[in-house]
């Protein structure tokens, strides 16, 4: 990495430890346990210009880069306060500085930069999670107008946002000569008439809970629709490598705090004669938790380099969000070990951790679905589905 | 109006520091860098001014390579374009004063604000210094700083009380606390940072004497805090401070 770029990480570090001493873990807390946005902390973001960071400057953003926002992602969860609301924000900003209309760049851009309006991104149906050519959401022409009608599921922060991207079919799936085909984007208010929203009892601790989703009659303008009417592939996929990205980067930061707490409590706290930490049952596992930590924030840096140098970032993305799960869920794992008892506090704050650091292995993107991919399209094997 | 800044190079204030075995200075492995706050202050201060009347924000510091870390944060948060004098060697308060001159003279800002002291040694005298070296007015710990014209005014924190100060421009003035709350680089900022100026000079090439007049002999950590009692009861507690501690 260059010099130039380890300057500007450390900026984005320094942005983010005093956000963090306003904005702290308990606020974070305090927002997960009741359900309240991050609404405080994603004004500042908002502020301070990271919420423009994948829209053009013409249209109130901050010029296109994934690196600088994924380094933010990273140091807010290092800090234990990661907004998954950004994670998935991020996919309304990429599919429609990318893909929209000049009119709805002129209309949605500025205020997803400034934090005044946010999107959420909604695709997975009951029967079409990891397979997303099985999406039966259907929206059909009716004069100047979509009519939607369908069902989605564990879809996040729908409650805090104003906005969605909402993947729905055009052509129906058994009516499409190749299910590739007929495919489409579309924005929908959160609010629109037809459209309704249940909590679900997802046991995850943080500010953005799942929703189910029922779409009944939701007339949706055709200037909403995103990109060409069923060609929406293109578009999806330039969203979901961010959303790999920026998730990826989530899992590391929450890693490294899980880790500093670990390590913290590793250095006092005596059981026998020494401190726990110096024993290498406990000291090893650690380092090894820093090292892939380490690894997979660099590759998790590298993918947004390729994908801000507008190259084919799926491979890095699918190895950098693999990488990220399995430290975080194995470094909270550990935290939790070297905690001892006490671990299964909530004032200690690890065990709390384990629901989020272990999504990170299912979402948003199960490993197995990463792993298929680096095997099909990396190594060039024979697929089994 | 063009501003000149100071800005020093100092541990992060969250820093723990270490004092080294045989007392020359302090461990720097481990240790974060940043602005000196004060200084920050003053950038801030510097950048509000230029936002409200125009003009020109240029950041100087005396340092190694390494303080282009911080020029750059200076940059980031909106300043103009920074100059490093670059010194391997550490300088006394005298020299740095001495060389800040010639920048100034070289630069001819309307105004030179700078901390009132570095949080690391504390020593409150650049600013001072300068303005001797210079013959300009200065305002030293400004809480609140005004303009009308080529008149500036300021409010100073003295002991006990505010004392408001006017004088012409040029003239140096030196941050307090209270003075603002430094904004963060936004992004936009961090990103057009890279293209800004930032020059370096070497420090020996500005024919001034480096010579230091001052030798840190040796440092102290402050002596290790002691472990608390805990008392039974509020009589006992009345007892001990009367009777042990003395301060009641």
């Amino acid at each position: 990495m260059s010099q130039e770029f380890d300057s500007e990480q450390s900026l984005i570090e320094s942005f983010v430890r005093r956000l963090a001493a306003k904005y702290d873990r308990r606020y974070w807390l305090q927002c997960a346990k009741t359900g309240q946005p991050l609404d405080a902390l994603w004004r500042e973001l908002g502020k301070a210009g990271f919420l423009g960071a994948m829209a053009p400057e013409q249209y109130g953003g901050s010029g296109v880069s994934l690196t600088r926002l994924a380094i933010l992602m990273e140091q807010l969860g290092n800090h234990g306060i990661p907004p998954l609301l950004l994670v998935v924000s991020v996919m309304g900003a990429v599919a429609i500085a990318k893909h929209g209309t000049e009119e709805q760049k002129r209309r949605y851009l500025p205020p997803l930069a400034d934090g005044s309006e946010r999107f959420c991104f909604a695709i997975t149906e009951p029967d079409a999670g990891s397979n997303s050519f099985r999406i039966r959401s259907l929206a059909r022409r009716d004069g100047d107008h979509y009519v939607l009608n369908g069902q989605k599921v564990f879809i996040s922060g729908v409650d805090q946002s104003e906005h969605m991207l909402v993947v729905a079919r055009t052509i129906a799936a058994d009516s499409a000569s190749d299910k590739r085909e007929g495919m489409s984007l579309f924005i929908v208010d959160t609010n629109a008439p037809g459209l309704t929203a249940h909590r679900m009892d997802t046991q995850i601790l943080m500010p953005e809970g799942q929703f189910q989703l029922f779409f009944d009659e939701v007339k949706i303008p055709r200037a909403n629709l995103v990109g060409e009417e069923g060609k929406a592939l293109r578009a999806m996929f330039d969203a979901l490598n961010p959303e790999r990205i920026t998730a990826a980067a989530m899992g590391v930061g929450i890693g490294r705090y899980a880790l500093s707490k670990a390590v913290e409590y590793a250095r006092t706290r005596k059981v026998f004669n020494t401190p726990i930490g110096a024993h290498q049952g406990l000291a090893h596992p650690m380092a090894i938790a820093k090292t892939e930590l380490e690894m997979a924030s660099l590759m998790t840096h590298r993918a947004a380099e390729v994908f801000d140098a507008g190259g084919d970032a799926g491979m890095y993305a699918n190895m950098a969000k693999y990488a990220a799960g399995e430290t975080a869920a194995k470094t909270v794992d550990l935290a939790i070990q070297v905690h001892g008892g006490s671990g299964f506090m909530g004032e200690t704050d690890v065990i709390t951790l384990w629901p989020l650091a272990r999504l990170m292995r299912t979402a948003p993107i199960s490993r197995e679905m990463i792993l298929n991919y680096i095997g099909e399209h990396v190594l060039g094997l024979p697929r089994s589905y | 109006m063009k501003i000149l800044v100071p800005v020093k190079r100092v541990p992060d204030p969250a820093t723990t520091i270490r004092v080294l075995p045989d007392g020359s200075g302090i461990a720097t492995d481990n240790v974060k860098w940043v602005i000196n706050p004060f200084d920050e202050i003053a950038i801030e201060e510097a950048l509000r001014i230029k936002e409200k009347q125009g003009g020109e924000v240029v950041l100087v510091a005396v340092g190694q390579q390494t303080w282009q870390e911080q020029l750059r944060t200076g940059l980031a948060m909106g300043a103009d374009r920074a100059i490093l004098v670059r010194s391997e060697a550490a300088l006394d308060t005298l020299a740095i004063a001495r060389l800040l001159a010639k920048i100034a003279e070289e630069q001819k800002p309307d105004i030179i604000i700078l901390g009132k002291q570095a949080i690391d040694d504390d020593s409150n005298q650049v600013g001072q210094m300068l303005a001797e070296m210079l013959g300009w007015p200065q305002a030293t710990f400004a809480s609140k700083v005004e303009f009308q014209d080529r008149k500036c005014t300021v409010v100073r924190e003295v002991d006990g009380g505010l004392e408001t100060v006017a004088f012409d421009l040029p003239a140096i003035v030196t941050t307090d606390l209270r003075l603002n709350e430094p904004r963060y680089a936004s992004l936009p900022g961090i990103m057009k940072a890279r293209k800004k100026e930032l020059k370096e000079i070497p420090a020996d090439s500005l024919g001034v004497d480096l010579t230091p007049k001052l030798k840190i002999k040796k440092l102290d950590p402050p002596p290790k805090r002691q472990a608390g009692r805990k008392v039974a009861s509020v009589e006992e507690l009345v007892q001990v401070l009367h009777n042990e501690a003395k301060v009641i």
